[in-house]
């Protein structure tokens, strides 16, 4: 049954990754398609970390603290800024970040990657196989899960909801809401930073080409599709778009047609979306 | 659009056949194979797949493996290594297919922890990265790597062009491992680079970099590229003055232009019996029968060969015994070419060809 | 003259890009819409003109073709999709994700029906002609490039300021509300700027496209390019955008001279992420205008 696990895993590690897109772009209201670049540097902080024999706990704080920074440093330029400036700005990073990947090859491996990432063990038992890793990734979801529920319901969180509605109010009741918006940007970070680590653990192979800008365009799309700013949109779309594949894997189309009407059927679904249920399966209004 | 019309033809036949095979499926031998079917790497991932499909069909219209029929399921990586992790697990869980054909080396490389913990025979029949070479024991590759074919070119060229170089290389593991292997070995026979320019998978304009390239007046200029040749043989044609180019495999397509006469570079040698290049076109429609598609074909029908010889000797067909009777058998001879496994990676005869349009002329032939 | 040529190669495909950003600035400057499908019509283009010149059309009207088809695509995708969503209030983020869909749609459409395979222009006799002037060489797509992408630039600016039509766009773009209220019926306004902007796209899409080659999947980053001109030349002035898209090309260029290619197209972003900081409101706009 490990098809059906590594499905259940890949889909709660972009569940957290949505979550953390859902923190800037439900929230705050930040549009965002750099999310891949963040996983991306949580991925080879990871990686790098954990090849040099760090232990599981400490690459794994490394990875969320190194993403934690790097998403409030990227963040500043944006947070000056309104509308979609941000887009742009946001998808100048997802590129700079991936030639970065390929570049800087003395740490990242390039193109080539970084292959044979370790996974952990708890308690003797090692994590390699999927029956057992699942546990450690629903585990994380499920903190990360909570830690959103809390957060949205202090007071904390209502100030953020009360940025997106209207700022000027905010800035108006005298709270500083540049500092709000980057203390967001540093737990979305951090976010990034777990999915990205979780993912290299489960591929134990990570390459520039799976934090690419359209992984980022990807789970913006799961955010998209399951609902904004909820809770359970965030683990109901990357559910449902993951198991697309999976599902046109059972019906048999003329070979060389698979691929194209696969990427055409997720075009025709988020347009669909769109037109018919912009609030998402489980959301509310965009 | 003839060849569109021919394609869908084409795949609406080897659907009905495989409808038609599946009413068989108790005796049914089911391999899988996960190529890039979408995205820029598609051009490829679909010429390699014709290659399976005419092994596929060839060995079910001679009536099968003693017998049983073969079924192959596609599996799209879509280029991406999760992708392609997804796509072995699904075919492993699903299908249990003992042998994977699988295509780029990210994939391939991430795909070989799962092939040695599953015990799933997995063939490359295209991918050159030297890390390959020991990723898993139970990934074998059926061409040299691209360490092997730089080492032969590099040899010729040092005695015959010159000791100053320039490189061209495409930004992607191919094109990198070129590079590296090229300047370790260029350098060490005394060799000197005076440029090395990268070029973006899937770019067309290659002006500026063919200008940077040309200024710093090398001797030659090791190009490793795996698409666009053609579209930077002609821009090649409006930059005066460019040097000659040597490359590796790759750089095939490079032949037939007047901008590339005199070039070289190494190839695999990699033939084709002429009906069955003509049985191939007339399937899919095309001109000839591209090296990937002869490729995936004989990894495809070497993976049946030993299938064969386990089913004669009723051994169960799993990637064990597979992988097992590969090294018994060892010698794979075929009209495409003579291959010889002492380990992981192919021992098979390498050329350096020069290109003379309209074709290419075999100048010296060594091995890995 | 290795820089001279760097820099003439990259004017030329500067204003390629200089089209495709005056173009997506008309669309978002008036409609509001963050039109990223423009990429997607701008593949379809070459491709619509690549299959016409293969049934054996002049090229000159399969040019025409790749436009018309460009512009009536553009016309149907603002009515029946961008409409539905104004009309609802949808917020610009919905409109931006159903413009994602559009464009992959269109990509994935060219791949189905012309194969992801790199197409070149095989039926155009003088795609490889080459002209020498002076110490520059240059192809005759590339002049055509030029030639046309400037014609463009002149001609929408004209069409802009100077025809009715063109003057109520302007009208409407300034203020929708006001002027739904003095019936320059904005939707309708909408539409024939989308067809506008989609079909004079195509032109530097087949020109490049039989200059260099094609491929379904790598528009994106030319209208990235484009959009950076857009924002970077300020939002709403035409020629700002082309200056600076040319500028942008030729720089990408000329950094190859410096440094390894490799880094060009992060060099560009991180002077583009500079820019924002310092100048947000772009060179040639002084004031900030948001997204509605």
């Amino acid at each position: 049954m490990n098809f059906f696990l590594s499905y259940v895993i890949l889909a709660e590690i972009f569940a957290i990754m949505a979550l953390s897109t859902n923190f800037l772009v439900g929230v705050i209201g930040i549009f965002s398609v750099s999310q891949a670049a963040l996983m991306g540097v949580g991925a080879y902080a990871y990686a790098v970390a954990a090849m040099a024999g760090l232990p599981f706990p400490v690459a794994l704080l490394l990875a969320l603290v190194l993403c934690a920074i790097l998403n409030v440093l990227t963040s500043l330029p944006s947070l000056r800024l309104a509308g979609d400036y941000f887009v742009v700005t946001s998808f100048g990073i997802q590129l700079v970040a991936t030639a970065v990947f390929i570049n800087w090859s003395d740490v990242t491996g390039g193109v080539s990657g970084i292959a044979g990432i370790p996974a952990p063990s708890f308690f003797g038992v090692s994590t390699e196989e999927p029956r057992n890793f699942i546990v450690v990734t629903t585990l994380a979801l499920i903190a990360a899960a909570t830690g959103y529920a809390l957060l949205m319901r202090s007071s904390y969180g209502r100030v953020l909801h009360a940025i997106r509605l209207d700022e000027l109010a905010v800035v108006a009741a005298g709270r500083n809401v540049l500092r709000l918006k980057l203390g967001i940007s540093a737990v979305s970070g951090a976010y990034a930073g777990l999915g990205g680590a979780l993912y290299a653990i489960f591929l134990s192979f990570i390459d520039p080409s799976s934090f690419e800008i359209h992984v980022s365009v990807l789970i913006l799309t799961m955010l998209v599709v399951g609902g904004a700013r909820t809770l359970s949109g965030s683990i109901i779309g990357p559910f449902i778009l993951l198991s697309i594949p999976q599902f046109m894997a059972l019906v048999s189309l003329p070979p060389t047609m698979v691929g194209p009407a696969r990427s055409l059927a997720y075009g025709v679904l988020l347009v669909a979306f769109m037109l018919l249920r912009p609030q998402g399966i489980a959301g509310r209004r965009l | 659009m003839p060849t569109c019309f021919t394609r869908l033809a084409a795949g609406a036949v080897s659907l009905l056949a495989i409808g038609l095979s599946g009413t068989a499926s108790a005796q049914e031998i089911v391999i899988g194979a996960v190529l890039p079917l979408t995205g820029p790497a598609a051009p490829t991932g679909i010429e390699e797949q014709t290659g399976v499909q005419f092994a596929v069909d060839g060995i079910n219209a001679a009536g099968g493996i003693r017998g049983r029929k073969v079924k192959v399921i596609y599996e799209d990586s879509q280029g991406k290594p999760d992708q392609g992790v997804l796509a072995f697990n699904r075919l492993v869980d699903l299908h249990s297919t003992p042998a994977i054909v699988t295509a780029f080396s990210s994939i391939s490389l991430a795909m070989a922890p799962l092939a040695t913990r599953k015990k799933v025979f997995v063939v490359n029949p295209a991918a050159q990265t030297n890390k390959l070479a020991t990723a898993s024991p139970y990934l074998v590759n059926t061409i040299p790597l691209v360490a092997d074919e730089v080492a032969v070119m590099t040899k010729y060229a040092v005695a015959k062009l010159g000791k100053k170089a320039a490189i061209i290389y495409e930004n992607a593991a191919a094109g990198i491992d070129a590079r590296d292997d090229f300047k370790k070995a260029f350098v060490a026979a005394g060799g000197e680079i005076l440029a090395d320019e990268a070029v973006e998978f899937g770019q067309t304009n290659f002006r500026p970099t063919l200008l940077k390239v040309a200024a710093a007046k090398p001797d030659f200029v090791f190009i490793g590229i795996t698409v666009g040749a053609p579209t930077m043989a002609d821009q090649v044609a409006q930059v005066p003055g460019f040097p000659i180019a040597i490359g590796t495999t790759f750089n095939r397509p490079f032949s037939g232009f007047a901008s590339t006469a005199g070039w070289f570079h190494t190839g695999i040698k990699s033939g084709i019996a002429p009906e069955a290049e003509a049985e191939f076109n007339n399937q899919f429609g095309t001109k000839e029968m591209g090296f990937f598609a002869r490729e995936y074909a004989n990894a495809t029908q070497i993976i049946f060969k030993i299938i064969d010889s386990l089913i004669a000797k009723n051994i169960p067909v799993t990637g064990e015994n597979i992988r097992t009777a590969l090294f018994e058998i060892k010698n794979f001879d075929s009209p495409t070419a003579k291959i010889v496994f002492d380990s992981n990676t192919a021992r098979r005869e390498i050329e350096v060809l020069k290109l003379v349009p309209p074709g290419r002329e075999v100048v010296e032939t060594g091995t890995n | 003259m290795l820089l001279l040529q760097l820099l003439v190669d990259g004017a030329v495909s500067g204003c390629a890009v200089g089209v495709v950003a005056i173009t997506f600035a008309y669309v978002y400057a008036t409609t509001g819409v963050f039109h990223v499908a423009h990429a997607g019509l701008f593949t379809l283009g070459g491709y619509i003109a690549w299959w016409l010149s293969g049934q054996g059309l002049p090229f000159p009207l399969a040019l025409m073709g790749a436009v018309a088809v460009g512009a009536a695509v553009g016309a149907v995708m603002q009515k029946a999709i961008y409409e539905t969503l104004m009309k609802r209030r949808a917020s610009p983020l919905v409109q931006l994700i159903a413009s994602l869909g559009l464009l992959a749609i269109l990509q994935n459409l060219v791949a189905l029906l012309f194969t992801p395979n790199m197409l070149q222009f095989e039926a155009v006799s003088w795609r490889l002609s080459m002209l020498d002037i002076g110490p520059i060489h240059l192809s005759l797509p590339q002049i055509w490039t030029l030639a046309s992408s400037l014609a463009i630039l002149a001609g929408l600016v004209l069409f802009s300021t100077r025809t009715i039509l063109g003057k109520r766009i302007r009208a409407v773009s300034s203020n929708r509300a006001l002027a739904e209220i003095t019936r320059l019926r904005p939707f309708d306004v909408y539409v024939v700027v989308v067809a506008i902007a989609s079909g004079l796209v195509a032109v530097p899409s087949v020109f490049i496209g039989v200059d260099q080659a094609m491929q379904p999947y790598t528009s994106v980053l030319v209208l990235l390019t484009a959009v950076i001109a857009v924002i970077a030349g300020g939002i709403g002035s035409l020629p700002g955008a082309f200056i600076i898209s040319v500028v942008l090309a030729v720089l990408q260029n000329l950094v190859l001279a410096l440094m390894p290619g490799r880094w060009s197209i992060a060099f560009t972003f991180m002077l583009f992420i500079v820019f924002i900081l310092i100048k947000p409101t772009g060179l040639f706009q002084t004031r900030l205008k948001r997204a509605s």
